[in-house]
């Protein structure tokens, strides 16, 4: 136990010297962090700590925890990071601060990219973004003479002649569990039906021809995967590629990198990245782009805000990025778009839209992710559960208090 | 025992029990006749989000809580049985039974209904398996030279004393995709399966799973009361003539009762709050349970509300079950109870 | 005991069955849980292989890093061989190491002997075996902080609630008023209430404290008290005492009814006795009573220890990441954005966490069943 703590001690020591010069003063104001556990975080908060005084937690659950946490006075954490849906009910809150004079004093190197203004004042600052988009298998497209899917028609084409083929019994994979990454997948596919989710008022407007199209693309592709895809979620997309299971699937952004990683993929340097095909023929991408970012806490003193945001500008510096330039598509200055970049860079270019990020479409989000997995399992109709996704979203909708 | 006196030893755990569950019931049973809402208005705001090299903002009706001094406004009213009504849909469940309606299968697809089903049939199948598995378990092992008894009664507990979550983990990684049994069983059976594809495979496994680790308690209770049967009886019964299944009816059974009841008494209350087993199979697009859904209202949904509401009208009724479940096993104790005052 | 009864004696055919059904449970108790630590000494690419034996053997593990060969399993066969033959004998207990030892090494001898002149295959790794997951698991991500907090949680829980539930299971022993009755079974229904409705007050109250419990810290007449302890009001959240009171109080109507049971088979007497004796009833219970009762308290304390070291729901929820258990750790791990590496590494801590536990089980296996055997049979 002695010699493990030893050991970790002089690896600790080793990392922060190698990175003291990364921080350019000494933060003597302590700062608690809170952020979503991922690659791109540790690099990011890992740099805070070089300023010293700096307690970084790195959590799974920070969605849940979050609002009560910043809601507290004082408030837990000083610095919260999150994604473009958990600044929402922050924001209902009204637990994080406008950023606008930190950045006057401390923000030489953000990006006008990079503010995310709601009503003109700056109330979060974004990092990175993600965005789900086409990984497929380059060698086994070739083989069988097929071209670069451009929307989902091509793709089940592709898909059947792979099949067909005796490539691989089940050629697709995706985020399909049931929940939150089923619903993304839905939303995703809706915007590239141009489905709108709501009327005047905030009434749902699901139960359209979008809705009905959605579902039934969403069912023929999940006729070319695996049979248990309604537990698949993004780690078990990863395998599936890195063991040659899959030849196609739109994934997160993030994931790309790992499809080369000779010590568990078997599949390096096969996987291509693209465009995320669209719904239809002459559609946008149907994908949404997300960004990962951070905001302050509005229970703390301006002491503290003004030290968390300081040191925040060290986390996300242009030297972080240089450091870390493959772990996500950074907004930061300096980043270099390497070839993960590619197909999302090709996806918001061909005009994928941002992830709508408000209350009323997060109470949509949690119905669609509550309610879709009894289409897929063959329980009910797409007609019904459309049906029940709006009377769920509209049972939510009253409790909340935005729909009459 | 004097009344001080028994006070003063209970306070202890009194006070713990009282501030960590009554407490926190007494609030639920509140809150499940109760709503609390936001206070929104819909104001025209103009947003900016990034898009890959360029910021993309959008001016739009959005609905925004209405503030007072920094807090979110929110109203809590008395709503009578809306949360109950919520939960249960009497009207839904009348239309399913109507002439035109779907019958049963349209009511096992409210959420309600079909957590119940899979919460009464898993408690009350993995019952029995349970009850016998344990009981022919110490059977055996009472058997057995005793040298063999240690290193047996070691192993066939190790799956009770495992972390719950590891050993789901454990069972799972066994079957899912690829898992080593799931290709045994394409191997020996020919066909391909996926056991988490579809509804009654992810229930079997969650049964199989649940008995896994229950029985070894089970187990573990019996054979320390087999430890106790008397010996003269025994000897009594087989100078009667009495057969091995004779004995085993007449005398071990009786002599365990008490074990029974204990055991089916604590598995009922265990099983009817499952909750692990749907988390660690993600089993929720196909089967729920009770416990499940009271924690699935209660997560945060994207904006951050839990519907502490509804929570706490599926939590009373899911109360209100194992009360009724426990009222059987319970009779004898209160016939005990009675006889000795 | 065994029932020694000749006529007992089961029939032979019975015997085999018997046999062959135990073999069978003992498989499939232990099969998941040897197969997930095979799992954790092999790198990611056996460990996911489509084939089970690259699994067990690790082929590629084995290349990478070495692993056991038939060679380097003498010295356990020795053991074996030199523990197997001593058994048969009458001999003091320093006879017997010595026996052993001398055994052991002129077995390993042989073999060695007999190996070196085969060669080839049994010199090479059969199982590949690496450790750097479980490096990585307690060097790398220093996984000895959950250790050491499950271990004052456990600790904690078992503590507090022998103490509060001895008391109290003495009490409800020794009364047999309608509001004992009552108690007891409104433990009974306290048990079997779902958790998660539980935990839902806990979060937002533990978060707050601060604000909760500050006119305690101001009002004049309980502030010199509590400010004995900090001088202001704390923020309980992902701090490890509420956790602990929390498990305490959802385990302890289990923890009273267990006891309670192990209690009544004492008999009356043994009080009476003492209160004859000019004991009030504290004292007959600290110093009559109780030496009586370890084995109860110690079968009663092992399903407390369980129930805190296991535990997801409430840990995982209220405790923070100084203050994080091993078990919420891990799902963490294995939830997160990951790569195969870091799900192998889950496994090796998942294991690590099951070792204390093997530990527990093979130290108080007699006191579980004694214990079991000397109260709760009466149910």
């Amino acid at each position: 136990m002695l010699k493990n703590m030893l050991l970790s001690a002089t690896i600790l020591l080793g990392a922060s010297v190698s990175a003291q010069a990364a921080c350019n003063f000494a933060n003597t104001t302590p700062i608690k962090v809170q952020a979503p556990s991922f690659p791109a975080w540790v690099a990011v908060t890992d740099y805070m700590k070089t300023c010293g005084n700096v307690q970084v937690e790195l959590d799974l659950q920070y969605k849940e925890k979050q609002p009560a946490a910043l809601a507290a006075k004082p408030a837990l954490y000083q610095f919260a990071g999150l994604a473009v849906n958990s600044l929402v009910p922050l924001l209902n809150d009204g637990t994080v601060r406008p950023l606008d004079d930190l950045i006057a004093k401390y923000g030489q190197n953000l990006q006008p990219n990079q503010l995310i203004r709601i009503d003109g004042k700056v109330m979060a600052i974004a990092m990175m973004v993600n965005v789900q988009h086409l990984m497929y298998r380059r060698d086994v497209f070739a083989d069988l003479k097929l071209a670069e899917p451009t929307n989902y028609d091509e793709l089940l084409t592709s898909l059947a002649a792979i099949k067909k083929a005796g490539v691989m019994q089940y050629p697709m994979g995706g985020t399909y569990k049931s929940g939150w990454d089923l619903a993304t997948d839905f939303v995703n596919m809706y915007f590239g039906f141009e489905g709108s989710f709501f009327g005047a008022g905030n009434v749902p407007t699901v139960q359209g021809d979008a809705g009905l199209k959605t579902l039934a693309m969403m069912k023929a592709l999940s006729a070319y995967m695996d049979p248990e895809f309604l537990t698949s979620e993004a780690n078990t997309v990863q395998q599936q590629f890195q063991r040659g299971k899959i030849a196609a699937a739109n994934l997160w952004v993030t994931r790309a990198g790992a499809m080369d990683d000779a010590k568990e993929s078997t599949v390096v340097g096969k996987i291509a990245f693209a465009k995320a095909p669209a719904a239809h023929a002459g559609g946008k991408p149907a994908t949404t782009v997300w960004w990962d970012g951070f905001a302050i806490a509005k229970n703390i003193s301006d002491a503290e805000a003004d030290a968390a945001f300081h040191v925040a500008m060290q986390g996300i510096s242009p030297e972080m990025v240089k450091a870390n330039n493959a772990a996500a598509i950074w907004l930061i200055k300096g980043y270099e778009p390497g070839k993960y970049a590619v197909g999302a860079a090709a996806s918001a270019g061909a005009g994928a839209p941002p992830y709508p990020a408000t209350t009323a479409m997060g109470l949509m989000h949690t119905a669609l992710g509550a309610n879709l997995a009894n289409y897929f399992s063959g329980r009910e109709t797409a007609e019904q559960t459309l049906a029940k996704i709006a009377a769920a979203y509209t049972v939510a909708a009253k409790e909340k208090g935005i729909l009459k | 025992m004097r009344g001080r006196v028994f006070l003063g030893f209970i306070a202890p755990s009194l006070v713990l029990m009282i501030i960590f569950i009554a407490l926190p019931l007494v609030s639920v049973a509140w809150q499940s006749f109760h709503a609390t809402q936001g206070v929104f208005e819909d104001v025209l705001v103009e947003s900016c989000t990034p898009g890959f090299l360029t910021q993309t903002c959008v001016k739009e009706m959005q609905s925004r809580p209405v503030m007072q001094a920094g807090v979110a406004v929110t109203s809590t009213r008395f709503v009578g049985w809306d949360n109950y009504r919520q939960l249960l849909q009497p009207d839904a469940v009348a239309d399913a039974f109507s002439p035109t309606g779907h019958g049963m299968s349209a009511v096992l697809n409210i959420d309600f209904y079909n957590a119940l089903r899979f919460t009464l049939s898993f408690t009350l199948i993995t019952l029995p398996f349970i009850v016998g598995l344990g009981l022919l378990l110490a059977l055996a092992v009472d058997d057995i030279a005793h040298g063999l008894r240690g290193p047996v009664i070691f192993v066939t507990l190790l799956p009770y004393i495992i972390t719950p979550v590891i050993g789901a983990l454990a069972i799972r990684w066994l079957f899912v995709g690829d898992g080593v049994l799931t290709d045994a069983i394409r191997w020996i059976t020919g066909h391909d399966v996926s056991m988490f594809a579809q509804g009654w495979t992810i229930e079997l496994m969650m049964l199989f799973y649940r008995i896994w680790h229950i029985a070894p308690f089970a187990f573990v209770v019996f054979y320390a009361g087999l430890q106790t049967v008397n010996k003269d009886t025994i000897e009594a019964s087989v100078i009667d003539g009495a057969t091995r299944m004779e004995r085993l009816r007449y005398v071990i059974i009786p002599h365990l009762m008490p074990l029974i009841v204990f055991v089916t008494m604590i598995h009922l209350m265990d099983s009817y709050r499952v909750f692990d087993e749907v988390v660690g199979f993600a089993a929720h697009a196909y089967r729920i349970s009770l416990q499940w859904l009271t924690y699935s209202f209660l997560t945060p949904d994207q904006t951050g509300n839990r519907a502490v509401a509804r929570a706490s009208a599926s939590a009373m009724l899911t109360m209100l079950g194992i009360v009724v479940l426990l009222l059987v096993p319970l009779r004898r104790t209160w016939r005990d109870h009675r006889g000795k005052s | 005991m065994s029932i020694a009864i000749p006529a007992l004696r089961t029939s032979a055919p019975l015997r085999i069955a018997a046999g062959i059904f135990l073999v069978g449970w003992l498989v499939v108790a232990a099969f998941p849980l040897f197969w997930i630590a095979a799992l954790s000494f092999k790198v990611p690419l056996d460990a996911f292989s489509t084939n089970p034996l690259d699994v067990v053997l690790g082929p590629r593990t084995a290349a990478a890093h070495g692993g056991i060969s038939v060679q380097s399993l003498l010295p356990l066969v020795g053991i074996i061989v030199a523990w197997a033959w001593q058994r048969r004998n009458d001999l003091t207990r320093r006879q017997k190491y010595i026996r052993i030892v001398a055994t052991s090494f002129v077995t390993v001898l042989v073999l060695r002997a007999v190996v070196d002149a085969i060669g080839g295959p049994l010199t090479r790794p059969l199982f590949g075996i690496t450790w750097e997951h479980y490096y990585e698991v307690w060097v790398g991500h220093a996984f000895y902080r959950q250790f050491i907090n499950s271990a004052i949680v456990t600790a904690g829980v078992v503590c507090v609630s022998l103490t509060a539930g001895t008391l109290a299971g003495y009490a409800l022993a020794r009364t047999s008023t309608a509001f004992a009755f009552w108690l007891l079974i409104a433990a009974l229904v306290f048990r079997a209430l779902p958790h998660s409705v539980l935990l839902a007050g806990y979060l937002p109250t533990l978060i707050n404290s601060q604000a909760i419990l500050a006119p305690l810290w101001h009002w004049q007449a309980t502030a010199w008290f509590f400010q004995l302890f900090t001088p202001e009001a704390p923020t309980l959240y992902g701090r490890i005492l509420p956790v602990i009171l929390v498990l305490v109080a959802i385990n302890q109507p289990f923890t009273i009814w267990m006891l309670r049971s192990f209690f009544s088979s004492i008999p009356v007497e043994l009080d009476e006795a003492a209160q004859v004796d000019g004991c009030t009833q504290l004292q007959a219970f600290r110093q009559v009573i109780m030496p009586v009762m370890w084995p109860g308290v110690i079968t009663t304390g092992l399903f407390s220890f369980l129930l805190a070291y296991n535990d997801y729901l409430v840990t995982s929820l209220l405790l923070d990441q100084q203050s994080q258990t091993m078990v919420p750790a891990i799902a963490q791990f294995l939830n997160s954005e990951n790569s195969a590496a870091d799900q192998i590494q889950a496994i090796a801590a998942a294991v690590s966490i099951t070792a204390p536990l093997f530990l527990l089980v093979m130290v108080f296996q007699r006191q579980i069943v004694s214990g079991l055997t000397a109260g709760a049979v009466k149910g």
